[in-house]
């Protein structure tokens, strides 16, 4: 009996089923006790809080709206930074009067948080959907740029070696070695832009927004009803990790010779 | 390496096109503004930025407080936030690395809390601990635990399998691979972390006084924006970019010395 015991608590998913539940617990005792105060909302009311969203309609929209609206800006805004900065890094790797012009001027640029752009943003071109979109791009140009120019810089010079033997042009060194081997790091970059882009939107739409998740949360704020604050968050959460999957499905499309180090966690 | 290592010599042509295109930029900025392209109500010139920076100073007016005295506490938030972050964060990475029952307990919360970008915890800070120093702590610190327990993991994850297999031969207890080999293994993936933590601890520090402070650097920001002082919002923004670079490269320097043994 206590042996059969011990073992369940020793496997890992059995683990993970506990260590869920008790957390649950946890929270909904510290919120009904009201340990914190009224600032936090036992689970089951975030969930009822939820639901009503979808029927009820907050500023004109309805749970599904502020979700397109928040979704769209980080795809619009994220798409125009893959354009650009994708090429921009393969460019810099590839030729090095470009990489001069441009590696000095992104250098600048590169240290300031995205978000510290949003007051400039502002008033640039005000509250509306362009200022919301520029901090997106801002934010997700960087790392898409930074690991292209690193995926093709990083490549091991024997590649380039073994088609040059085999009498390959400069273009085709392009081609066939540089563009398959920095795909790995480019699709990286990818992930790692659009985390920061949904940060990003986040932040915009905390600042200043009439809709989206993030204006959902403040709204939740200024109200002071944590159901609605931590209803918005879980959906975040939940969208941002949906869209992280669909790169990484991509990915597994696009490029199927990327080497995993470790399938699995990362 | 087995090779000597090759300097090679940077073309002047570079040289020049590097420092052609800074001058461009500043001196453009500069023009853009100067020649009333871009109304000044909207850009400040680097000159302008530059003279305010000058007089920020001494001069704590109009936003109340120096700039060095925003940048200090924008540093100390940041810092605690940060090694609260590294302290909590490459323990529990290492050990959820190796130990299955850390790993059962700690995986389901850390996989909750992995997603949420952390700026989506200002409102729910602000409801804990007001707009005081804690609350910026507590969002920093949930953005840096991230990286320290993903790397710190993955590190531990990545000991060679050969080693594990020899030291069980020779009769190692789990705790004594766990010190001897899964550790010293991680520690170049966990210094990696710090970096990396580093970029996002400073990024959420902005965002967090953006939203809720009565000082600091992203305070700085806001209050350019609402006095519609564009010169203020760019030193802030250059502020926040100088001394993160700043305390990146030191922090560098401290990862290479610590490290000077281990790496190669």
């Amino acid at each position: 009996m206590f042996k059969a015991f011990g073992k369940v608590l020793r496997n890992e998913f059995s683990l993970y089923v506990i260590s869920f539940f008790c957390f649950l617990l946890l929270w909904d005792w510290v919120a009904k006790e009201q340990i914190l105060g009224r600032s936090l909302a036992p689970p089951l009311d975030v969930l009822k809080e939820l639901h009503r969203l979808t029927t009820v309609k907050l500023a004109g929209k309805d749970l599904f709206g502020h979700i397109w609206d928040s979704t769209r800006r980080v795809f619009i805004g994220f798409a125009i930074a893959a354009v650009f900065a994708v090429p921009l890094g393969l460019l810099m790797a590839l030729n090095r009067y470009i990489n001069a012009l441009v590696k000095p001027v992104f250098d600048i640029f590169k240290p300031m948080p995205p978000i510290a752009w949003i007051s400039i943003a502002i008033l640039w071109f005000g509250i509306e959907e362009a200022s919301k979109i520029f901090i997106i791009v801002i934010g997700a140009f960087i790392p898409c740029l930074l690991n292209a120019y690193n995926g093709v810089r990083l490549i091991e010079p024997e590649l380039y070696d073994v088609i040059r033997m085999l009498g390959g042009t400069r273009r085709a060194e392009i081609f066939y070695v540089s563009f398959p081997a920095a795909f790995p790091a480019i699709f990286s970059g990818l992930q790692i832009s659009l985390s920061i882009a949904w940060t990003c939107v986040l932040a915009a739409e905390l600042v200043s927004s009439r809709s989206g998740l993030g204006w959902i949360i403040i709204q939740g704020m200024r109200l002071t009803r944590p159901d609605l604050v931590i209803g918005g968050m879980a959906i975040i959460a939940l969208v941002a990790w949906l869209t992280t999957l669909l790169i990484s499905g991509l990915e597994r499309l696009i490029c199927p010779w990327k080497r995993g180090i470790k399938e699995g966690y990362l | 390496m087995a090779y000597e290592e090759v300097k090679i010599k940077t073309p002047l042509v570079i040289k020049i096109l590097s420092a052609a295109s800074i001058v461009t930029f500043f001196g453009g900025w500069e023009l853009i503004v100067d020649l009333g392209i871009v109304p000044s109500t909207m850009l400040a010139a680097p000159s302008t930025v530059f003279k305010l920076f000058v007089v920020k100073l001494t001069d704590p007016n109009p936003d109340g407080a120096l700039l060095q005295t925003h940048a200090w506490i924008s540093i100390q938030e940041a810092g605690i936030g940060y090694l609260l972050s590294l302290l909590i964060g490459i323990p529990l990475g290492l050990f959820m690395g190796w130990f299955t029952v850390v790993r059962g307990i700690f995986r389901p919360l850390f996989e909750i809390i992995r997603p949420i970008p952390p700026i989506a915890w200002i409102p729910l800070c602000i409801f804990w601990f007001g707009i005081e120093l804690w609350g910026k702590v507590f969002i920093i610190w949930i953005g840096g635990v991230v990286p320290c327990v993903i790397n710190a993991w993955t590190g531990v994850n990545m000991t060679n399998p050969t080693l594990i297999q020899m030291a069980r031969t020779y009769g190692a207890s789990d705790w004594q691979i766990f010190r001897k080999l899964c550790i010293p293994s991680a520690l170049p993936m966990v210094f990696g972390a710090l970096q990396i933590t580093l970029a996002i601890c400073w990024t959420n520090l902005v965002a967090a006084e953006l939203l809720a402070a009565d000082s600091g650097l992203g305070f700085l920001i806001t209050m350019g924006r609402r006095l519609a002082l564009p010169e203020m919002v760019v030193l802030g923004m250059v502020t926040v970019g100088v001394a993160g670079a700043l305390i990146g490269v030191a922090i560098d320097a401290l990862e290479k010395r610590l490290l000077a043994g281990i790496r190669r």
